[in-house]
């Protein structure tokens, strides 16, 4: 299995310096996870960064320096716990979920069963606009629609098409305003998504047109 | 002539990070003072010209380095040196607690923290939670290879995965040394790897 689809540099520098949005530096970090070529990229990234950043030096006065060595020797040493496991459970389908995601596996308010075979958990991550997992079964779509705002998208689990690609296990999707697409599953074990919107869908086609007014209900 | 000057800059860059990853490889070990008062001293003004510049105020700016610098002083064995250079390793755990202070600075109510999102300074246990692509397996799956597990091997992968408890916990509580504990769960980890890829 090969990932294809990758946050681009420039969201990855954004990313290491930590200057990108909270939910997308999220789905970013669970892409790193699961993707051995961006955390080679990372950790490139991340040296460069230090290299730039650690060359200045602001000395400090002697005795500020002292008293700051002191009191970091008087701390002890920490003890470190490995976190639980958590997996994301719907319909007696567990799923492991990226190291980065995992405190969120329990912060999930339920399934909600939505159009057709799509479920959607709602996490509340606390953030301007809005992350999801959905779930989608075989068969299952996602009416046509295009974005006001941006739309990530990281396959957790399966594979979906949308009209215009193809993506697999891994891949990291943006969307903006000048996509428009309808992504369904063929897979017999369905899609599993995790999604970060900043500004609701928006839906284009047919019946699902009668869906904007109420968009706010699905996928604000 | 520069190249000649060139290649003293490299040199001496090399030998500071030799320096620098010996230090922290002592601190971890030793716990030894001198060691941490070398690294201190060479990377405390380096924080503090990032920090100023990130923080925008000297207190905060102070806070920061000293937080990043007591996590150096108290994390020093969770340093790798086959993953990167220590002023990598100090820049990130230094970006992690920015995060963090920013964030309760701004009172943002964001439920998301540095060690979410770059797992700088968390024990790496996680074979087990960061499943590889190729490793997405059931948990059934697993609980099925953890029983084919030798007995010492589960009880030790038990005590950390499923209870969650520490390697020094574990150590404790079995009255083995700490050694023991990780080269079984070491064992462990390898040994369910094999089974899973010999599943596909
Ligand atoms: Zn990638």
């Amino acid at each position: 299995m090969k990932i294809k689809l990758h946050p681009s540099d420039q969201q990855l520098t954004l990313f290491a310096q930590g200057q990108a949005a909270p939910g997308e530096s999220l789905i970013i970090s669970a892409h790193v996870d699961m993707c051995p070529v961006c955390q080679k990229r990372m950790a490139n990234v991340e040296m460069a960064l230090a290299e730039q950043v650690l060359t200045e030096q602001s000395p400090l006065p002697d005795r500020q320096m002292q008293d700051m060595l002191a009191q970091i020797l008087a701390t002890p040493q920490a003890s470190t716990t490995p976190a639980e496991v958590h997996y994301l459970e719907l319909d007696g389908k567990h799923f492991a979920l990226p190291r980065s995601l995992q405190r969120y596996a329990s912060k999930i308010n339920g399934w909600s069963h939505m159009v057709g075979k799509l479920w959607q958990a709602r996490v509340d991550l606390g953030i301007h606009g809005r992350a999801d997992f959905i779930y989608m079964e075989k068969g299952g779509s996602v009416p046509e629609h295009t974005h006001r705002g941006h739309e990530l998208t990281l396959v957790l689990d399966g594979e979906f098409s949308d009209g215009k690609g193809h993506y697999d296990t891994g891949d990291f999707i943006c969307c903006d305003g000048q996509h428009t697409h309808s992504p369904r599953t063929d897979a017999d074990e369905g899609c599993l998504v995790f999604s970060v919107l900043d500004q609701p869908l928006h839906f284009t086609s047919g019946l699902a047109r009668l869906l904007n007014p109420f968009s706010h209900l699905f996928f604000k | 002539m520069l190249v000649g000057i060139e290649l003293n800059k490299y040199q001496a860059q090399g030998d500071v990070t030799n320096e620098m990853v010996a230090c922290l490889h002592t601190v971890a070990a030793k716990r030894c003072q001198a060691s941490f008062a070398r690294l201190f001293h060479y990377f405390a003004p380096r924080l503090r010209a990032y920090a100023l510049k990130q923080m925008g105020n000297d207190a905060l700016a102070m806070e920061l380095v000293q937080e990043t610098l007591t996590n150096v002083w108290q994390k020093a064995h969770l340093f790798d040196a086959s993953k990167g250079a220590p002023s990598t390793w100090i820049f990130t755990i230094a970006r992690n607690i920015r995060f963090d202070m920013l964030r309760k600075q701004q009172h943002r109510k964001e439920d998301i923290c540095a060690d979410d999102l770059w797992p700088v300074l968390c024990e790496q246990t996680a074979d087990l939670a960061q499943p590889e692509l190729d490793e997405q397996v059931t948990l059934e799956q697993v609980g099925q290879l953890f029983e084919a597990l030798p007995d010492k091997q589960k009880q030790v992968i038990e005590a950390i995965y499923i209870q969650g408890k520490s390697q020094q916990e574990v150590a404790d509580a079995l009255g083995i040394p700490l050694g023991t504990v990780k080269s079984r769960t070491r064992l462990a980890l390898q040994r369910l790897k094999e089974m899973l890829s010999d599943e596909d």
